[in-house]
């Protein structure tokens, strides 16, 4: 039975000429996992809200979005917040009490149940969802795959029919997105419950879904089955962002049916190809030192346990040295003590063979982009930010214009000059932010985790600026879970373990020896081809000629 | 550390209710006898909650404490028949004297009630006490309570963040208070960008719709109601003995002579067992635990 249905919906913005949403004919069946996907921008959220009565957006609206046979906005606000439940990307700012079993009564307590009913519907969310062990915590010390597990939990608190997810994953971690996205496939498998997501991960979600639906510029360019999507948008421009056996799929232009996972990659190229020997490419790496910890000890506070333990390291002038390694291991705290935002207790930092272990973070010649590009910006626009930076350092005038001109050009950010940083994309706050702290001319860029809620075009222009910056001779340390990011560009990795940088080396090395922390395209072709770890290098070792 | 204790789970308007009536009876009293059984009381309970080294340098500044606001009453008061010695030619008297030491029990066993009171009442305790007078302002406090943290530790990595490209790198006083005051309202910019997300996530579970209803943790369970009851038996028996002005007390110009007739024993009795009831109530945990695990 169809429990959403959507017919010729067109959604404009106010003071908007473009469609947000252009034609959209859609149905989802009662119990289908049905995943959006598309760029950001592509009006996935925007269709998504179209299901929610109290989260559509004004503007000029046309069609039909009928949930149970009923237009969705005239269904009562009651059975609106009871029937379809809404999580939104940002797994902090949804939640709104203090305490994780009041969140979890939350919902409940709006719909007016009595105390009894809800500690009953509280206690079974609570088992099922595996968050009986925090029940009673303060919800500002979870982590955030826990904060977005708590979110989903009160949300099905009230036994919604249709779960909507708005990009839940895209700030967690990968190994808290995965379970986050099984605990949907559970309920989707275990209750029937109707889940529509968006997602720019789509490796996780892919092998999974009934239905995909991709979104281009408001309109959907093509529903059906997760395989007879990939199969009919063989290199079309959204399959940078499919999962990597649909990539090598559709790159050995072979034809058959398509792989979805890795195990199905596995097998297809098992059964086509015969073992390769691939050559460790290796680029001429510059010997001189442009970062040095040598020794290095770190401790938050006198009494607590070392987060850094005797951390030796060295990063060459010119490279890109890619650190990886679990949540809380203590990577960004690297990074932190390398910019000097946290001071090391022991042992020494040095930067180009200066000692700077004493040096405040403005005057050691790094710049760090932090993981929430929006603690850069401090003005209502980005260029006021830009200005008054280089009046900080003294610079006013025709030169500021000059710079920031240039790095206008660089990065080609012209059209977000005026806007105000909240209005921007996760990719284009991303760009700015870069912008600004490259207004400083640093010789080092340290990035944190710069991947996270970033769709598969904004990570394609974040390589091109790392390969741009490389070029005139800036080094990059880069923290972060993304392995395939770190394959595709990193000169050198490392593995952050126990305070320390482990097996540091080229990163074809790296992810062929590592089993399980590594790639999904060396998990696919590691019997055929063993030393490609990206779905570039597979397509090479395959004899197939890549453009891209 | 003690919130799971036998007292501390009583139920907090249960709580709120023992306190009051503690504290009020303490508050108004002069008679030695009912001080004193609320100071026992009250340092008892104290002892329990804390840790050894809290309670013992709590006592440490406590007691000294108690000698010093008894013997300050003589510099001020020269009441009194009973002379000691003479001092710039005003008399110290032993009712002056004693009358001091009545005082500062009195305060010293209202502050040691305060403070197990605020170990003993938690926010969340609190919050549902509220809750059940204001729904509203037991929400909004524990919006803000979920808040407050969230907004120390983005201002704390905002400063890190700027001061990291450059923004307090000017030297002098007023552009340092410049460069935090952009910080701070980049800040506020920030809470208002995110407070429409929450907004939206509570509109999204139906905040808004007519007859929101509260929910608590906290049950009354059958152990509260009976040491509600013994309370307010207690409770009742030592008011009416001060009412009827069996406590009545006088330090001046002569020193009432204590007396434990059947009458008055009953309302001390009364009043002491209404003071150690939370000792008690702490204790009996204790000892059952002790016994207990020593059987495992």
């Amino acid at each position: 039975m169809e429990i959403l249905s959507v017919k010729n919906l067109s959604f404009t913005y106010p003071e908007c000429t473009e469609r947000a949403l252009n034609n959209i004919n859609l149905t989802v069946k009662e119990g289908e996992f049905v995943v959006l996907c598309g760029a950001s921008g592509s009006g996935k959220t925007t269709l998504l809200r179209m299901f929610k009565k109290e989260l559509v957006p004004h503007g000029d609206r046309s069609g039909e979005v009928l949930f149970k046979n009923t237009e969705v906005t005239e269904i009562s606000d009651r059975q609106s917040a009871e029937k379809i439940g809404f999580v939104f990307q940002k797994p902090d700012q949804q939640i709104v009490t203090d305490k994780v079993w009041h969140e979890l009564a939350f919902g409940l307590e709006s719909l007016g149940y009595g105390s009894d009913y809800i500690r009953l519907r509280v206690g079974e969310m609570a088992s099922y969802f595996g968050i009986t062990s925090i029940f009673r915590n303060k919800t500002s010390q979870l982590s955030g795959g826990q904060k977005q597990l708590l979110n989903l939990a009160s949300v099905m608190a009230m036994s919604p029919d249709v779960l909507i997810l708005d990009e839940p994953t895209s700030q967690l971690d990968p190994i808290a997105a995965a379970d986050f996205i099984a605990t949907i496939k559970r309920l989707n498998t275990e209750l029937g419950l109707t889940v529509i997501l968006t997602e720019h991960r789509l490796q996780d979600v892919f092998p999974i879904a009934d239905k995909v639906v991709v979104i281009e510029k408001g309109s959907i360019i093509g529903t059906g089955s997760p395989g007879t999507v990939c199969e009919k948008l063989i290199n079309h421009k959204i399959s940078v962002g499919f999962p990597s056996a649909v990539r090598i799929w559709q790159g050995s232009q072979l034809g058959g049916k398509c792989p979805l996972t890795v195990k199905e990659g596995r097998e297809f190229i098992n059964s086509t190809f015969q073992a390769k020997n691939v050559e460790i490419s290796s680029t001429a790496i510059c010997t001189k030192n442009a970062v040095e910890l040598k020794e290095v000890f770190f401790r938050y506070e006198k009494t607590s346990d070392d987060i850094i333990k005797g951390l030796s390291l060295s990063v060459k002038q010119g490279e890109h040295f890619c650190i990886l390694g679990g949540n809380g291991s203590g990577k960004t705290t690297t990074l932190k003590v390398i910019s000097g935002i946290l001071r090391n207790h022991r042992g020494k930092v040095l930067i180009n063979n200066e000692n700077v272990t004493k040096k405040s973070a403005d005057k050691r010649g790094t710049a760090l982009l932090p993981q929430n590009p929006d603690e850069i910006f401090l003005n209502s626009s980005v260029r006021d930010d830009y200005i008054q930076l280089l009046a900080v350092r003294g610079i006013k005038g025709t030169t500021a214009e000059q710079k920031i001109d240039e790095i206008i050009e660089s990065l080609d950010i012209a059209h977000l000059m005026e806007k105000h940083p909240y209005d921007l994309s996760g990719g284009e706050l991303q760009k700015t932010a870069m912008g600004k702290i490259l207004l400083n001319e640093p010789k080092i860029l340290l990035l944190d985790e710069p991947t996270k809620g970033l769709d598969a075009y904004a990570k394609q222009s974040l390589k091109d600026i790392i390969k741009q910056l490389k070029s005139t001779g800036v080094t990059i340390i880069t923290v972060t879970h993304d392995v395939e990011f770190a394959a595709e560009t990193a000169d050198r990795c490392g593995l952050f373990f126990d305070g320390e940088v482990l097996s540091v080396s080229v990163p074809q090395k790296f992810f062929s020896m590592n089993n399980f922390y590594t790639t999904s395209a060396s998990r696919i072709a590691r019997e055929r081809f063993k030393n490609a770890v990206t779905v570039e290098q597979v397509l090479n070792a395959m004899g197939v000629k890549n453009e891209r | 550390m003690n919130n799971n204790s036998a007292f501390a789970a009583i139920h907090p308007m249960v709580l709120l209710l023992y306190f009051i009536g503690e504290i009020v009876i303490t508050m108004f009293s002069s008679d030695p006898v009912v001080l004193l059984c609320s100071f026992v009381g009250s340092v008892l309970l104290f002892a329990m909650l804390s840790s050894l080294k809290q309670f013992l340098s709590d006592l440490a500044f406590y007691l000294p404490m108690l000698v010093l606001i008894a013997v300050i009453n003589p510099l001020f008061s020269h009441n009194g028949v009973t002379p000691l010695f003479f001092m710039n030619g005003n008399a110290v008297t032993l009712e002056a004297i004693l009358y001091g030491f009545d005082i500062s029990l009195m305060l010293i066993s209202v502050v040691y009630w305060c403070k197990c009171f605020s170990i003993v009442m938690t926010t969340d305790k609190f919050l549902y006490l509220f809750g059940r007078a204001v729904p509203k302002l037991s929400l909004v406090l524990s919006m803000a309570l979920r808040f407050i943290p969230l907004f120390r530790r983005k201002l704390k990595e905002f400063r890190a963040v700027q001061g990291a490209v450059g923004l307090y790198s000017q030297k002098g006083f007023v552009n340092k208070i410049a460069s935090e005051l952009k910080v701070f309202s980049a800040l506020i910019g920030w809470a208002l960008e995110n407070s429409a997300d929450t907004a939206n996530s509570m509109k999204a579970r139906g905040y808004g719709l007519k007859g929101r209803t509260h929910f608590s943790l906290f049950k009354f369970r059958v152990g509260d109601i009976i040491f509600l009851i013994f309370s307010a038996v207690f409770f009742v028996v030592t008011t009416a003995g001060i009412a009827v002005g069996l406590t009545d007390f006088y330090f001046y110009p002569r020193v009432a002579k204590l007396c434990f007739d059947s009458l008055k024993t009953a309302v001390y009795s009364a009043f002491f067992v209404l003071s150690v009831m939370p000792f008690v109530v702490q204790l009996r945990e204790v000892v059952v635990w002790k016994y207990s695990v020593s059987k495992i």
